[in-house]
């Protein structure tokens, strides 16, 4: 009888087949597309890690401004956070991120975040207020493919997406005061400890991350 | 006096994914507007993700009229001479038809003239 032959049957795999993954055909069965999700998890943590990168040059030219440094430092090491909570899911996508570290920079979803050519407070705050609104763009894009097909990498969008977004209105806070003397505030301030990542750290899927 | 506003056509492939593909739809875009955001304020969803000029996910092909594309982040002259147009960034400057949906053909474009993101997306 079938049923006893295929005991451990799932959909169309083969019991023991490792050629093929459960965990991407069951998005699959619900209308998602897994190796569109995946390349464009790709692209998004190619943005998280080129913005580790360059907002480590941001936050050196912030000298004598120590609390827009210290909240630089915040966002900079939560990106660095995104990069390794989703990079294991590009994996079980079955894919990889690229060999070449020139093409997973250049497929990043967002600019690089280059320092101003007159680097002023105004300027390098400017920059990093536009990279965070990038990033809300490029996550919520993730949620919006991934909510009804595939809720782990849903989970890890909108808990990156919670972060992105506290970034967004401390940047709003610093830039409004520094260039316009307004006050505008965040309504929250920065973590305990400057990477905290409260939502994607709160349950890593590895030790790293 | 009022911003000067244009005609925007927009054609929506029939295969794209979309509602309203197999449509025309035709949209005012202001000169100051990008055309991304003028659609979508008009209900027309189109697909978008940096919103800055350079992931692509916007591009479009340029069938009649002339945009401003100064604002975007990564726009190259073989861009122009294709006629392909990044609409998140995109200003009018006179009337104009385009065809939505473009990013496979962006990409296949700047792949063949070795720009980013290359070849890597196509798989
Ligand atoms: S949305 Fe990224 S280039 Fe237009």
């Amino acid at each position: 009888m079938a049923s006893e032959e295929k005991q451990h049957g799932s959909g169309s795999v083969e019991p023991g087949d490792t050629s093929q993954r459960v965990g991407m055909e069951v998005i699959r069965e619900r209308g998602g597309d897994p190796e569109e999700i995946r390349e464009k998890l790709i692209d998004a943590i190619g943005a998280e890690f080129t913005t580790y990168y360059y907002y480590t040059n941001l936050r050196t030219h912030l000298a004598g401004n120590e609390d827009y440094k210290e909240i630089t430092e915040d966002a900079r090491l939560e990106d660095r956070a995104h990069f390794e909570l989703v990079m294991p899911r590009v994996y079980e996508l079955d894919g990889m991120i690229p060999n070449d570290i020139r093409d997973f920079a250049d497929r990043a979803s967002c600019p690089d975040a280059n320092l101003p050519e007159d680097p002023t407070p105004e300027n390098i705050l400017e920059v990093l207020l536009e990279a965070e609104r990038c990033a809300i763009r490029t996550w919520s894009e993730v949620c919006d493919m991934t909510r009804e097909c595939d809720p782990r990498t849903y989970d890890m969008a909108q808990r990156i997406l919670q972060e992105e977004m506290d970034h967004e209105a401390w940047f709003i806070e610093l830039l409004s005061m520094e260039r316009d003397g307004e006050v505008n505030p965040a309504g929250h301030f920065v973590r305990g400890e400057p990477g905290d990542a409260p939502y994607s750290k709160n349950n890593p899927f590895n030790e790293s991350a | 006096m009022g911003e000067t506003t244009y005609s925007v056509e927009i054609v929506v492939p029939e295969d794209a994914d979309s509602e309203r593909a197999g449509e025309v739809v035709e949209i005012e875009v202001g000169e100051e507007e990008y055309v991304l955001a003028a659609a979508r304020n008009e209900g027309l969803w189109l697909p978008a993700d940096c919103q800055q000029g350079w992931c692509t996910t916007c591009a479009a092909e340029l069938l009649e009229g002339e945009v401003d594309q100064s604002d975007a982040k990564r726009y190259y002259e073989v861009d122009d001479d294709e006629d392909m147009t990044l609409i998140c960034t995109a200003k009018p400057r006179s009337d104009l038809r385009i065809r939505s949906h473009q990013h496979r053909e962006m990409l296949e474009h700047r792949a063949e003239y070795d720009k980013p993101p290359g070849k890597s997306k196509l798989g």
